[in-house]
């Protein structure tokens, strides 16, 4: 019993949320490594594209609200994520044609593009401080639980509760299907192939007839559909505030890295794997261990090995020592 | 520092915010407005004077290269003699500030390496010449891009001529040998079903029992109609296999003639083959 | 020649926009700029040292800056006895033991064979490396932290000359940077802008949290300075006369002398650090990390260890910034780790260095004044803007949202200036020989 309670324990409070978050950081390194596998560069704006999807997104839902539409138990959200798919699109699109399609065009060197996208960056950052301001935002609605921890109780008896928030599951749910759908395109069709086609080697795929800036303009709109997704399910289960999703970018560099630069799989497992470290290392142990460890032995303190203030430095400890000892992240990135 | 401010990149290689794998260096040329005469081969790369960029040093000199119908056509020479230039030539990847290049009678000088794909030329170059990260079969399907119609039957026939690259289709092309590397590059090109095959050093760095399956694959092809114009290392065995052998010295026609000629030829043998 | 004119041009201009601002707004806010300008010109030199020369793409410019401030709080403040008695030696000998474990670790790792015996050994003295560094910290820093803990609670600083601090920061930053660089640009193809990223993050995560160091989000106030307080200038009876004598009120004139002061110092140590940077990079050093950087196969091919050298530029270069972030909160006079944002404190420098000219450092000072000049203009500019185009609106939501949204204008511009220079004059304002 003590061990089911630990479990449960463990479940509510490390696994489900890090799962959760697993798979938000995940979809927000698909689309770095994306960028950096086609357009070959480590894109610093894509934390303030994923809010701006998200902004969208928030706007859309209080139209929809205030129209009277919703989705009953699910977030109005899910329905506006289509239009805000499309507006990050429109924007990243135009982007592209003002500002990285010249550099392109002048075969610039990636660090020179790197430093065009700090600009991108500012210029976002500002448009959505300028249109939604930079206050905490909520926009989740519907049921707030999947099962609550009360009624969990009830059900199993137990003395731990487990809570599955509803954004959790909604989380963990579209993660899945996003990532099979770009796998499949990726895998399956022939624009996905000539993607990777022209990731792995750019002077073949010009000679084999693909046509780069249809590659390019394929994947910005993949990135920006994978940013929205990606920024609007973090909103949902922790709360949108523009400045965090620039904060964002630590966590998705380090999860993008560990699994290896420009390899999807990678940036999956990367997500995931700074996720775990992040949630486990910054969690106050007591309780789990309270029921594990026989009375005498039982914690006093928190058995918290890091504030949760910490949780940058526990990814990127993480990202230093998978660098240490496998240079090229945990899947064969493209950094060598 | 370079000319171009875009591309200076300080010296950084930080690999966590450049990816430096896979980049494109690929330059079209735009070709010369120069008219001269036609011969009659199939391909032919007419009087070609030209070199790299705008502002390069000419490395070719008035240097001729031509191929029949269903011939295998080989360019030998000391190195640093112009011979991939030549070709490279032919294929648009150089300025050329003289000359012209015809195929099948129609001047393509001024067409870009891709339009020449589109025009029935297939190209090999000598190195990065396959998709490593995606397999056999993806690699032969990325061949036949352009196409529209169906390409079954030229998968089949590539996997008739290679039966290895069947037997590992589903395999990541990076992780073949050396010799099965090379098959995969020249099937990639073949998918296109191209009138001219150039290959660009085939044989560069594989044994000499692979080498020779390589020759013996690269005859095949030639039967079935392709002209062939590649460049080779081992002169004396790719001059055994030639219809035509060019020997080039500081990128212009040194010696011409059918390959048995040049292997003949005291001059030939005494300066390029050791005697 | 006409070089030399447009140098001259480029500065002036900066000069005359400062001077406008002290017409038309205040002399005070004009000396602040130029103050700030001044502190932000010191920045974008180290910024442009490692960028500039070595194409060493350093995005923790923040982490560097903040150790500058960190050590003014630990040199010029007093210390408090109570809490080193009641924490202090522990505090240290846990720091000591953790340091320890660490070298012990690496140790390990590089004495025991390849093996599961070494991965056991590795995680065993890090796990009880771990736990007996929490096992002394924990209690001594609550102790620490229990010290009066409205005004105090942390260990205190040395009480030294603050001015002493800038170059400590200095040598802090330069700390902080030689870990940095010795990890991240030892592998083999280095990973040094991710690595600077979280760096900086966690510095100023260290700086938030630890309240035992310098109270952390608690901030430190009041910090010592190297110029008189306007208070006891107003106080004293002869600066009053001067300035009456010069006919102005003894509080202005108290206000623009303070910041006067600061201004000469600071440009004294912007003229040292200009001149030791031109000095070192028309040296023998300079020209081989240009050499380096133009070629470095060719230099590595004559037997120069790139690696070593690049170490070196980013050590100096983060020093520099070290020593401007000391500067810095010295003439805030408080320590508030909250207000540390990657967009102000590091890609801010960032487009001073683009905009100015990477590769010069006279275009790195030029970008740090007038990047820094647009950053405070900006807003009031965007506001009078934003008001005149909702002038004719009638009040409500829409009009006060247009108005807020001026504040953020300064984002927007700087992104518009550094696209803007990059595309058009992709060398920058003073383009490197």
């Amino acid at each position: 019993m003590d061990l089911l309670n630990a479990f449960v324990a463990l479940s509510n409070f490390v696994l489900v949320p890090a799962i959760a978050y697993g798979s938000q950081l995940a979809l927000g390194a698909l689309g770095v490594t994306l960028i950096y596998g086609i357009l070959r560069f480590s894109n610093f704006a894509h934390g303030d594209t994923m809010a701006f999807g998200t902004m969208v997104v928030v706007l859309v839902t209080w139209l929809f609200q205030s129209w009277g539409i919703s989705l009953g138990p699910l977030p109005t959200a899910l329905l506006a994520l289509p239009f805000g798919i499309a507006g990050c699109a429109a924007l990243v699109l135009l982007t592209d044609r003002t500002v990285y399609r010249f550099y392109r065009a002048q075969k610039a060197k990636p660090v020179i593009l790197v430093i065009v996208s700090m600009g991108v960056m500012f210029i976002m950052n500002a448009l959505v401080r300028i249109i939604l301001g930079t206050n905490e935002q909520n926009f989740a609605d519907g049921e707030r639980f999947i099962i609550g921890a009360r009624e969990f109780k009830k059900l199993t008896g137990l003395n731990e509760g487990l809570a599955i928030k509803t954004t959790q599951g909604i989380t963990v749910i579209t993660a899945v299907i996003v990532v099979a759908l770009l796998f499949w395109f990726l895998n399956r069709t022939r624009t996905g192939k000539s993607m990777r086609a022209y990731s792995d080697n750019e002077d073949l795929a010009l000679l084999s007839g693909i046509d780069p800036e249809r590659v390019v303009v394929i994947t910005w709109v993949i990135v920006a559909a994978l940013a929205t997704v990606a920024g609007t399910l973090y909103g949902l289960d922790k709360s949108y505030k523009p400045f965090t999703y620039f904060l964002l970018l630590l966590p998705i560099f380090a999860s993008a890295i560990v699994g290896g630069l420009g390899n999807p799989l990678g940036a999956i497992a990367g997500g995931f794997v700074i996720a775990f470290s992040e949630v486990t290392v910054t969690y106050a142990w007591k309780k789990v261990l309270g029921y594990l460890m026989p009375e005498s032995l039982e914690p006093d303190g928190l058995v918290q090995l890091m504030s949760t203030d910490y949780k940058f430095a526990v990814s990127f400890a993480i990202l230093l020592v998978v660098l240490l000892f496998k240079p090229t992240g945990l899947f064969k990135g493209k950094s060598v | 520092m370079s000319g171009n401010p875009y591309q200076d990149d300080h010296g950084n290689h930080d690999a966590s915010i450049t990816n430096r794998s896979g980049g494109g260096h690929m330059d079209s040329a735009p070709g010369s407005a120069a008219k001269m005469h036609t011969g009659d081969a199939f391909l032919i790369g007419d009087s070609m004077t030209g070199g790299y960029g705008k502002t390069g040093p000419d490395i070719l000199h008035n240097c001729t290269i031509a191929v029949n119908k269903g011939e295998i056509a080989v360019i030998v020479g000391p190195n640093g003699a112009g011979k991939s230039t030549a070709m490279k030539a032919t294929f648009g990847m150089l300025n050329l500030r003289q000359g012209a290049v015809r195929l099948d009678g129609e001047d393509i000088t001024d067409l870009s390496p891709q339009d020449r794909v589109v025009k029935g030329m297939g190209f090999v170059p000598q190195t990065s010449n396959i998709f490593t990260s995606m397999t056999v079969e993806e690699n032969l399907e990325m061949g036949a891009f352009i196409r529209r119609d169906d390409y079954r039957d030229t998968m089949a026939q590539v996997y008739d001529l290679f039966p290895i690259l069947k037997e590992k289709r589903r395999q990541a092309a990076g992780e073949l040998s050396g010799g099965q590397r090379q098959q995969v590059a020249v099937g990639r090109a073949l998918m296109t079903q191209p009138k001219v095959l150039l290959l660009d050093e085939p044989t560069a760095g594989v044994s000499p029992i692979v080498m020779d399956e390589l020759f013996d694959r690269i005859i095949e092809v030639a039967r079935t109609g392709i002209s062939i114009l590649m460049v080779e290392q081992n002169a004396r065995q790719a001059l055994e296999i030639a219809d035509k052998g060019y020997v080039l010295v500081q990128g212009a026609n040194a010696h011409t003639g059918t390959g048995k000629d040049l292997l003949a030829d005291p001059e030939v043998r005494q300066s390029f083959l050791g005697g | 020649m006409s070089d030399t004119t447009r140098k001259i041009g480029l500065f002036a201009l900066v000069g005359a926009l400062i001077v406008l601002t002290g017409l038309m707004q205040s002399w005070n806010s004009a000396l602040q700029i130029l103050n700030m300008g001044l502190i932000s010109a010191i920045m974008a030199l180290g910024v442009n040292l490692q960028w500039g020369f070595a194409g060493l793409f350093n995005v923790g410019v923040m982490g560097f800056v903040a150790l500058g401030g960190l050590a003014t709080v630990l040199v010029a403040t007093d210390p408090v006895p109570e809490a080193w008695k009641a924490g202090g030696p522990g505090i240290l000998i846990a720091l000591l033991m953790g340091a320890g474990t660490i070298v012990l670790a690496s140790a390990a790792y590089r004495k025991l064979p390849k093996g599961a015996v070494r991965t056991l050994a590795l995680l065993a003295i890090l796990i009880v490396g771990f736990l007996a560094y929490r096992w002394v910290f924990d209690p001594s820093v609550e102790a620490v932290e229990a010290i009066n803990p409205a005004a105090q609670g942390n260990l205190g600083g040395l009480g030294l000359p603050v001015l002493l601090a800038w170059p400590v920061g200095g040598v802090l930053a330069a700390g902080a940077a030689w870990i940095i660089g010795k990890t991240a640009l030892g592998l083999r193809s280095d990973y040094l802008a991710i690595a600077t990223l979280g760096i900086a993050e966690i510095i100023i995560a260290i700086m938030k949290n630890e309240d035992w160091l310098a109270r952390g989000v608690k901030n430190v106030i009041g910090l010592p300075r190297p110029v008189p307080y306007e208070i006891d200038l107003q106080e004293s009876a002869s600066f009053v006369e001067k300035a009456t004598s010069l006919g102005l009120d003894p509080t202005t004139a108290s206000t623009l002398w303070v910041k006067g002061l600061y201004a000469v110092l600071f440009t004294v140590v912007l003229l040292v650090i200009l001149w030791m940077a031109q000095m070192a990079l028309h040296s023998p050093w300079g020209r081989m990390m240009r050499a380096i950087r133009d070629n470095e196969t060719a230099a590595e091919a004559m037997g120069k260890d790139v690696t070593r050298r690049h170490l070196q530029i980013f050590i100096l270069g983060s020093a520099v910034c070290g020593i401007a972030g000391a500067m810095m909160t010295t003439l805030d006079g408080q320590l508030t780790p909250g207000t540390y944002q990657p967009l102000r404190f590091t890609f801010l420098i960032w487009v001073m260095v683009i905009v100015g000219g990477s590769g010069n450092n006279l275009g790195a000072v030029l970008g740090g004044f007038l990047i820094w000049f647009l950053w405070v203009q900006v807003e009031p500019i965007g506001l009078w803007l934003m008001e005149l185009i909702t002038s004719g609106m009638a009040d409500g939501a829409l009009k006060t949202h247009l108005l807020d949204s001026a504040a953020h204008m300064r984002l927007l511009t700087m992104g518009l200036v550094l696209l803007l220079v990059l595309r058009f004059s992709p060398r920058g304002l003073i383009p490197e020989k």
